[in-house]
């Protein structure tokens, strides 16, 4: 027997009806016990890999191999999927998909049912699953009725029940809230205590990766390097490169040239209180000052919610009372736990749904009488999957479908979308088909589509879900230069980095009632009420509150900092 | 939105064996489609309005109400279209033929209670599991009960796909027929993809669960046909023997009627 849990060597895969090799030569071993992450940016070969662990490629996913994927010294070519399924669970990042049964319980039992599993002993691993992960009180509900993070939380659960002794996980966390994400990731560590089960957690959010092992980083294919957590995160420049969000707190040390990088909010302070530096006080009453300056130059009220109440015909109580102004010009964030009902509330700023009680205007018009028709063409909306909108053949198409519904003439349409187009940075993509863009190509479609229309206000519904960090971070400048030239956008997120790098203002959304608004520095100063309602700073302004001041960037903390 | 028709609730429908149920169903379409005269389907009506009843299921009824209304209103109308009878009333309706319709109409509106009925009592498991135990193939009864779970996650994606294109300024409520039907394919094609690439992952996800590993499964449901599921069969033979001598005594048809 062998002590590697995984043995990867020179695999190479090619889908079929593709030219490209989506990998190129990949070698990797991880030990038994270990909790390996695999980082990189989007294409560049993660979920191949992950599929091809426990044998969906070759079996399932066709195309062309090379090399040999060995899991506990099974090859994954001589053994069918369903097979390898005993010894290698696997948890999706689309967890509506994974889940096929209509209670809690009979999730964690499809597992054990498929390998004839005793009715007993089906019962002793539910009940124990189910107390791993913390779900016990939810046994008899449908899956469906759970949020975000319990759903996960029982995809795990319903896999662990099978006893595997290798466990993949596909970005697990993209869609959730913070917290949930740390719910996520409190299995994963509590698991990595194990040492009869093997992690391969795939993962973009750089904070979430401290507790692991060692990190993987792949590009185009290839496994470029592997190293111990710790090594891989202070190399905040080669991270920058390789398309991952580097840390806060390590790029800050980075940037002032100090030799010792801490990683977490503690070892920041820590290190902080070491190096003689001080935070100039004149200098934090100017940053506060020109933010206050700032808000007192605002627009005109452009959006007005009055005790804005909705319930779903189902009974369902989504907002409960809301009241918020947003100003012509302001860059908003709605952020809030997932169910919260960020959303519904999102879609009351342009008339896609009107309240059941109390009243929204847009431009002084009331939503519920002018309709989604009138309100859209102030009111653009880009919602969060792409794919659920986009249908045209052309990317020109695409983008002039709002245009033609309203009737506007051909030569502007031309004009429009070329404007659209150079806004999003696909200038000269108008005769491709969308279809075949990446998820962020295809997003800056529908950003483009609903530019078109030229609307005042911009909503974008998790504009940064399921991009990697270079693709978030070139979103959030087009959005912000969108802004620059006079839109005023509103975007809901779960990105708090985003939130503390884009945001001028932000609205916390709890269970369907405003909890906290104000300007993104002050309502991240109050930490205690966020983790309230399921969110958390990232970890740099964690690290800045624990000094006594809020910073939401390096670069501003930077510039504040006085030597001794 | 929630569109799974099972009702969490504990009734006596809601006890009765997944097997039960389904022979309650299959039985009572047998007894329909043996009349064509509406006093002799209105008993086997009744029936299955108690089981509703006793099931607490109206609200899945009431649920498709609209869908039910066009059904009957249609329904009454066409089938007097389709068979006449001796004596006339007005326009192309016969007393026949408006006998036949209503009975058809019934039939309709009847198979589609009782249907509800199964599935408002049974949980998707169940009905798997009562299927296979009645010997069909577990691959087949899966394919079925993955079918019907996938109309709630059709038409939530619907739903958000309608919104999306709405907010972009589609407005499927004007036009003449044939523009609206044009007017869907921004609504389809989304629809379709999306659910594609949602199956993808879904067929993923089944085979890393060790789908069809082994030619025998366990079931974690316990089944067992019990002192009240046989009593309820017995009912239901006793039911069917009754209707069904009834038919071959000539008893339930419509004299004069001529169906084309």
């Amino acid at each position: 027997m062998t002590d590697q849990a995984i043995e990867i060597k020179d695999f190479k895969f090619r889908y079929r009806g593709t030219k490209e090799l989506a990998l190129d030569g990949i070698s990797l071993n991880v030990s038994k016990g270990e909790f390996l992450v695999l980082m990189g940016a989007s294409e560049a070969g993660k979920s191949t890999l992950c599929a091809s662990m426990n044998g969906l490629i070759p079996h399932y996913q066709r195309g062309k191999i090379k090399g040999n994927v060995s899991i506990l010294g099974m090859d994954t070519r001589e053994n069918k999927v369903a097979d390898m399924s005993e010894y290698i669970g696997m948890v999706f990042q689309d967890f509506e998909a994974q889940l096929f049964s209509t209670n809690v319980e009979l999730e964690i039992a499809f597992g054990p049912e498929n390998f004839a599993v005793e009715r007993e002993e089906i019962g002793r691993r539910i009940e124990k699953n189910l107390a791993y992960v913390g779900l016990e009180e939810f046994r008899n509900r449908p899956p469906s009725t759970l949020s975000g993070g319990q759903k996960q939380k029982l995809a795990i659960a319903s896999v662990l029940a099978m006893q595997p002794q290798v466990l993949v996980m596909d970005e697990p966390t993209t869609d959730l809230d913070p917290i949930s994400k740390q719910g996520v990731f409190d299995i994963v560590n509590q698991l990595r205590q194990r040492d009869d089960i093997t992690l391969l957690v795939v993962e973009h959010e750089t904070e979430e990766t401290l507790n692991a092992d060692r990190i993987a980083l792949i590009r185009d294919g290839k496994i470029v390097r592997v190293g111990p957590v710790r090594d891989i995160l202070r190399d905040v420049d080669f991270l920058e490169e390789m398309g991952i969000m580097p840390l806060g707190i390590p790029r800050l040390f980075n940037q002032m040239n100090y030799p010792v990088l801490p990683l977490t909010p503690k070892e920041g302070v820590e290190e902080f209180s070491k190096t003689g530096w001080k935070i100039s006080g004149e200098k934090y009453a100017q940053l506060l000052a020109n933010e206050a300056g700032a808000d007192e130059k605002k627009g005109n009220l452009l959006i007005q919610c009055k005790d804005l109440e909705h319930t779903y015909p189902n009974g369902v109580k989504a907002l409960k009372g809301i009241d918020l102004d947003i100003y012509q010009g302001e860059i908003v964030a709605i952020v809030g736990q997932n169910g919260s009902g960020k959303t519904t509330l999102a879609k009351h700023l342009n008339a896609l749904l009107t309240p059941t009680e109390g009243e929204v205007f847009v431009n002084g018009l009331h939503t519920g009488e002018q309709g989604v028709y009138e309100i859209g063409k102030k009111v653009g909306y880009v919602f969060q999957n792409p794919d659920h909108q986009i249908f045209s053949e052309l990317v020109y198409d695409e983008i002039a479908f709002g245009l033609r519904l309203r009737d506007v003439p051909e030569e502007e349409i031309d004009q429009r979308v070329k404007e659209a187009l150079e806004a999003v940075g696909l200038t000269g993509f108008e005769q491709e088909d969308p279809f075949s863009l990446t998820k962020s190509g295809r997003q800056r479609v529908a950003v483009a589509s609903v530019l078109a229309v030229k609307p005042d206000v911009l909503i974008l519904d998790e504009p940064t879900t399921g991009l990697d960090y270079i693709e978030q971070r070139s979103m959030m400048e087009m959005v912000k230069e969108l802004n620059r030239q006079g839109s005023t956008i509103i975007f809901v997120t779960h990105h708090m980095w985003v939130v503390a790098e884009y945001a001028k203002k932000v609205f916390v959304i709890k269970d369907g009632k405003l909890l906290l608004s104000g300007s993104t520095r002050e309502v991240f100063s109050k930490e205690d009420e966020l983790i309230e309602s399921f969110l958390r700073p990232p970890h740099f302004v964690q690290f800045s509150n624990l000094l006594g001041k809020t910073f939401l960037t390096p670069d501003e903390m930077i510039s504040a900092i006085e030597k001794d | 939105m929630n569109i799974d028709f099972f009702i969490d609730i504990d009734t006596v429908v809601h006890r009765l064996d997944g097997r039960t149920k389904i022979l309650l169903f299959l039985f009572s379409f047998v007894a329909l489609v043996l009349f064509e005269d509406p006093l002799y389907i209105l008993p086997i009506g009744l029936l299955i309005l108690t089981q509703n009843f006793l099931a607490r299921a109206w609200v899945n009824i009431w649920r498709i109400r609209i869908l039910l209304t066009i059904l009957t209103i249609s329904s009454v109308i066409m089938w007097n279209v389709f068979a006449s009878g001796e004596t006339h009333l007005f326009w192309f309706v016969d007393l026949e033929s408006l006998l036949y319709s209503l009975a058809r109409t019934m039939l309709i509106l009847l198979m589609i209670i009782s249907g509800m009925n199964l599935l408002s009592t049974t949980r998707n498991e169940e009905l798997v599991l009562g299927m296979i135990k009645l010997g069909l193939p577990y691959r087949v009864g899966f394919a079925i009960s993955t079918s019907l779970r996938m109309v709630p996650t059709i038409s939530s994606s619907i739903y958000t796909i309608s919104q999306a294109q709405r907010s972009r300024g589609l407005d499927l409520e004007s036009g003449n027929i044939l523009e609206r039907i044009k007017k869907y394919i921004p609504l389809l094609i989304p629809v379709f993809i999306s659910t594609i690439r949602g199956t993808n992952v879904f067929g993923m996800a089944l085979e890393s669960k060790g789908f069809g590993a082994r030619e025998e499964r366990t079931f974690y449901l316990a089944m067992e046909m019990e002192r009240r599921d046989w009593l309820v069969f017995a009912f239901c033979i006793l039911v069917m023997a009754t209707a069904i001598y009834l038919n071959s005594l000539g008893y339930g048809d419509i004299a004069g009627l001529t169906k084309f």
